[in-house]
């Protein structure tokens, strides 16, 4: 219509468990306007070229957290990334760093998920309230200090950022340290001692050197080095205080 | 028998590939050269225990061309190494809240610069006042 | 093949199945609960949703008004019974919400915000800044986790339903990872897979959105209700279709044309002021406002665009500071899709489907008339949205229903007979063949021209306003589609994660749930709610039509189409308006004492 169209090599690294070895790079030649996506890209390529290339996505809008990807070495939301900032040069794809690809553009995400389920991502209250007792009072001030943090979208893109997650994936990394935060810092919880369990010793917050990439490529805004950094600070005082701190009834092992 | 087969990738050379990893890299590294710096203290404050020639020796070696190199090498690193500490300094606080207002990272990353820098000219003025 | 026993199988883990899931785990905890979804929970699409949920809780507000507000909403198509139950349980279920650690929008003392809402006469929507549907789920998804009787089932796609004697006893999936197909049996089947809104070309549903269970119970008998009732969102991203939300106009956005005119006191919804005002203007329903869009673009005063002609929707007013706090994902949209600050331009939208307001017949137990059957949320026709739902109800209906789902099929898994177990293996074995040879079929037709085509015929002929001979070249060309869909043809043969098989029995699922829509569609001749024709069937007919279509399925065939009762309780059927012609009505109908 209004725009001419154009054409982008898009290359992809794929990889077909039952026929490649190892992932092999592949180049496809896309017509595209200034207002598609990288994953609209993608849709093209399977839609029209070649149906075998397999990856996810659903509400192309940034907020499921289905797309994440590397484009030119960079962990981005496919769906809001766009062809023309890359355009008139070939832009590459591959699957989220850090993770095993399971095939083409699909990692497996099974360790973020049990990561999740380990630090229990659900309100332990402080006291207990009944439905007929209406709501918990939470000021917006309250709010503010973990809403940052419920932002999350799963996405995993801090997870392909973070080198230390990629040298040692024993790391809880940014993504579940950010959620563990979150809940922690919610005025309605109380098992905040019972959380930092977790994140005490080799495979908690201090696997993080610091390095804050997993920050720069949040798409929301989190800041996971902030939750992570915060709770060194927190490990350590717990470290320390227990020397000088009468024990307290049921803080057991 | 499943058909799955999933490819972990390899790591190598991981922290050319990327700007931000490249600078990263590089803060860590100059962080030797801040204790390489602690050294070179040590040891003029070894010299000052041993006597006036050990001192005197020391000092010696200071003025050497080498050793001037060697200390704007370190002063370079020095302060590349406090800028992107700095830099990264708003990721590990909890919030500044000032006046109900989240602190900016700009603001406290410039707070902190400000800070340092304030902090050096504070010790160059009254290095510069002893000698006088 | 991988057989799993369980006593409720759930299949879909948005909103609803989540909540279905934790009532039947809070029912009773020994009963083993499988919850099957083909994305990882948070990615379902209730994560899409923005604007908020309803509950009434402001001491003005009642019931009775959130009763009435959705029953004449949805043009009396709606369950009374059923709505009745609904707005009585909403504000216990948003509360459950909070305590299961739901971030609300809050005010300033601790309690609650409510924001307003299209067709809603008072202020009930709980919101979370503009990601309430996000938030919801995360929230569930997260608390699903502390009860060890969920067993997840995540990326496996549900490809049947295992049916013996009448009685519903489990599923057939495909585990997506490795290609594997596994069966799980289970007495009681809770369906929770949302609504089919990718049928459509424009619409603001996630790739995931077809219609999967629908297509599965209506294959298996169930009749589908009130399919032709589709919900075009007034204010969507030109194109793409994404969402601005209606919290936009909830907080006093404006809706203006090329002139800059407020072209909504044309259609019957104003005056234009004082703003804002409720169930007036750009408050009014989204059925209204869809349809008003329609008439603006025919007078020609839209504007025109890259893909299609638009309207404004107008923020500026609201200031940089209210619209990063209340809508920070719509100023994240606008400026990353649209480059546009929305403090600074208007936002150029467009209507585009967004909701299924019918589904799987259920009762207000849930219950489908196949038994060990359920199905809750988008995906199913409890009766509360009737010809239009109103905007914040479906969040509502995800948890108030995915409850109800959960304890009926808990109750019904307590209390039912043993299965046939191998009779049920045996079936699953020839679903097993059935399925794999879609991967091997031998053809020529490409799954994205079929898709596009229906998406294309699905525009033309079931839009914001309908013909009968357009619905009628609409219908021709589905079974055309269907026949051809007979000789798909994949490029990929292989087992991991092989997506192509994937949108190959999702354009399956699609084919048929469209065609239901459309025959249910053209075989409404009269205009309520989203249903609006042209051609000599523009007013509303209650003496013929004041009836739920029920559309049932028919093998190769086109779906016949039945109807059934609507029940009314206490709110008969009345004079549907908004603006001030709406305060008229309903001034005469509090002094006539109804």
């Amino acid at each position: 219509m209004s725009e001419q169209e154009k054409i982008i090599e898009i290359e992809v690294l794929r990889y077909r468990p039952e026929q490649d070895e190892k992932p092999v790079p592949q180049v496809f030649k896309v017509p595209f306007t200034d207002d598609m996506s990288v994953l609209q890209g993608i849709q093209y390529i399977k839609d029209w070229l070649d149906g075998t290339l397999s990856y996810r996505w659903s509400c192309r809008m940034a907020i499921c957290g289905s797309c994440g990807m590397m484009v030119d070495g960079v962990p981005k939301l496919a769906c809001k990334t766009f062809l023309r900032d890359y355009y008139p040069n070939r832009v590459r794809i591959e699957a989220l760093a850090h993770f095993p690809i399971e095939r083409d553009l699909v990692i497996v995400a099974d360790d973020f998920i049990e990561k999740l389920q380990r630090i229990k991502p659900w309100i332990i209250p402080k006291e207990a309230r009944t439905l007929e007792q209406g709501e918990y009072i939470q000021t917006p001030a309250e709010l503010d200090v973990y809403e940052q943090f419920s932002s999350c979208i799963n996405c995993m893109l801090c997870y392909a950022a973070c080198p230390q997650y990629g040298l040692n994936d024993k790391f809880l990394g940014p993504g579940i340290i950010a959620l563990l935060h979150r809940y922690n810092a919610d005025s309605r919880d109380g098992a905040e001692a019972e959380r930092m369990q977790e994140i005490h010793g080799h495979e908690g917050v201090f696997n993080c050197t610091a390095v804050g990439y997993c920050s720069e490529v949040c798409p929301k805004g989190v800041d996971p080095a902030n939750a992570v950094n915060v709770n060194k600070t927190k490990v350590a005082q717990d470290y320390f205080l227990r020397f000088i701190r009468p024990k307290a009834k049921g803080d057991c092992e | 028998m499943t058909a799955r087969r999933p490819y972990k990738r390899p790591m190598p050379g991981w922290w050319r590939k990327n700007p931000y990893f490249v600078e990263y890299v590089v803060h860590e590294a100059t962080a030797c050269f801040v204790a390489a710096y602690a050294l070179v203290f040590l040891a003029g404050l070894l010299c000052l225990v041993q006597g006036e020639e050990a001192w005197a020796a020391w000092l010696a070696v200071l003025r050497s061309p080498w050793s001037i190199v060697a200390h704007l090498v370190m002063l370079v690193a020095m302060g590349y190494h406090s800028y992107t500490w700095f830099k990264i300094m708003p990721k590990t606080l909890p919030p500044v809240v000032v006046r109900g207002q989240r602190l900016s990272p700009g603001a406290i990353t410039g707070g902190g610069l400000f800070a340092a820098l304030a902090a050096s000219l504070l010790v160059l003025g009254l290095a510069w006042g002893v000698l006088q | 093949m991988q057989t799993y026993q369980a006593d409720v199988v759930i299949v879909g883990a948005g909103g609803a199945g989540l909540r279905a899931a934790i009532a039947v785990a809070e029912f009773d905890p020994r009963l083993r609960v499988a919850l099957v979804s083909k994305v990882y929970p948070m990615r379902s699409h209730t994560v899409a949703a923005e604007g908020g949920s309803a509950a009434v809780v402001q001491a003005h507000d009642s019931l009775e008004h959130h009763f009435h507000d959705t029953v004449a909403g949805g043009d009396w198509l709606c369950e009374q019974d059923v709505v009745d139950y609904f707005v009585a349980h909403c504000a216990e279920e948003m509360v459950q919400m909070e305590h299961w650690g739901c971030p609300w929008s809050r005010k300033d003392d601790g309690h609650i915000n409510v924001r307003a809402f299209g067709g809603m006469k008072i202020e009930r929507t709980w919101f979370a800044a503009d990601k309430t549907g996000f938030h919801m789920l995360h929230t569930l998804f997260q608390t699903s986790m502390k009860y060890p009787s969920i067993k997840r089932f995540d990326e496996y796609f549900c490809a049947d339903l295992l049916v013996d004697e009448g009685r519903c006893g489990g599923v057939v999936a495909i585990q997506i990872a490795g290609g594997e197909l596994v069966q799980i049996q289970a007495p009681s089947v809770v369906l929770a897979t949302g609504g089919a809104g990718r049928v459509f070309r424009q619409n603001t549903n996630g790739g995931i959105v077809t219609g999967d269970g629908m297509a599965l119970a209506y294959r298996h008998g169930v009749p589908l209700r009130d399919m032709e009732f589709m919900q075009y969102h007034p204010t969507c991203m030109p194109g793409t279709g994404l969402l601005f939300t209606e919290g936009c106009r909830g907080e006093g956005g404006i809706l203006t044309n090329r002139d800059g005119y407020r072209y909504l006191q044309d259609y019957g919804l104003g005056p234009a002021d004082p703003w804002p005002r409720k169930k007036a203007m750009e408050l009014g329903p989204r059925d209204r406002l869809s349809q008003a869009f329609w008439h603006e673009e025919r007078k020609g005063r839209t504007i025109d665009g890259p893909h299609g002609s638009v309207v404004n929707l107008d923020l500026r007013h609201l200031g940089e500071k209210k619209l990063r706090e209340r809508l920070p994902q719509i100023c994240e949209l606008a400026e990353e899709f649209l480059g546009i600050d929305p403090a600074e331009t208007p936002i150029p939208v467009r209507p585009a489907v967004h909701y299924t307001m019918g589904g799987i017949l259920v009762d207000g137990n849930c219950a489908a008339p196949l038994r060990g059957l359920f199905a809750a949320g988008e995906c199913s026709s409890v009766g509360i949205h009737g010809a239009n739902r109103l905007g914040s109800n479906s969040l509502a209906e995800l948890c108030v229903f995915g409850k109800v789902a959960g304890e009926s099929a808990a109750r019904f898994a307590q209390d039912s007979a043993p299965l046939r177990r191998n009779h049920l293996a045996e079936q699953a074995s020839d679903i097993e063949s059935r399925v794999r040879a879609v991967v091997d079929n031998e053809g020529s037709e490409r799954i994205a021209t079929l898709r596009t085509e229906m998406a294309q015929t699905m525009e033309q002929g079931c839009g914001i306003y309908r013909l009968g001979d357009e619905m009628q070249a609409t219908c021709d060309k589905l079974a055309e589609l269907r026949e051809r869909f007979r000789r798909v043809k994949l490029d990929d043969r292989s087992r991991v994660w092989n997506s192509e098989w994937l949108l190959a029995i999702e354009l399956g699922y699609q084919l048929e749930v469209a065609q239901a829509i459309a025959h249910s569609a053209l075989a409404r001749r009269e205009s309520r709610g989203a249903h609006q024709r042209l051609d000599g069937f523009e007013a509303r007919d209650d003496v013929n039509f004041l009836a739920h279509s029920l559309a049932v399925y028919a093998g190769r065939e086109a779906p016949r189409i039945e109807y059934g009762p609507v029940k009314i309780t206490h709110l008969p059927p009345g004079v549907r308006a908004y603006g001030a012609e709406g305060e008229r009505v309903e001034q005469e109908r509090s002094a006539a004492g109804v």
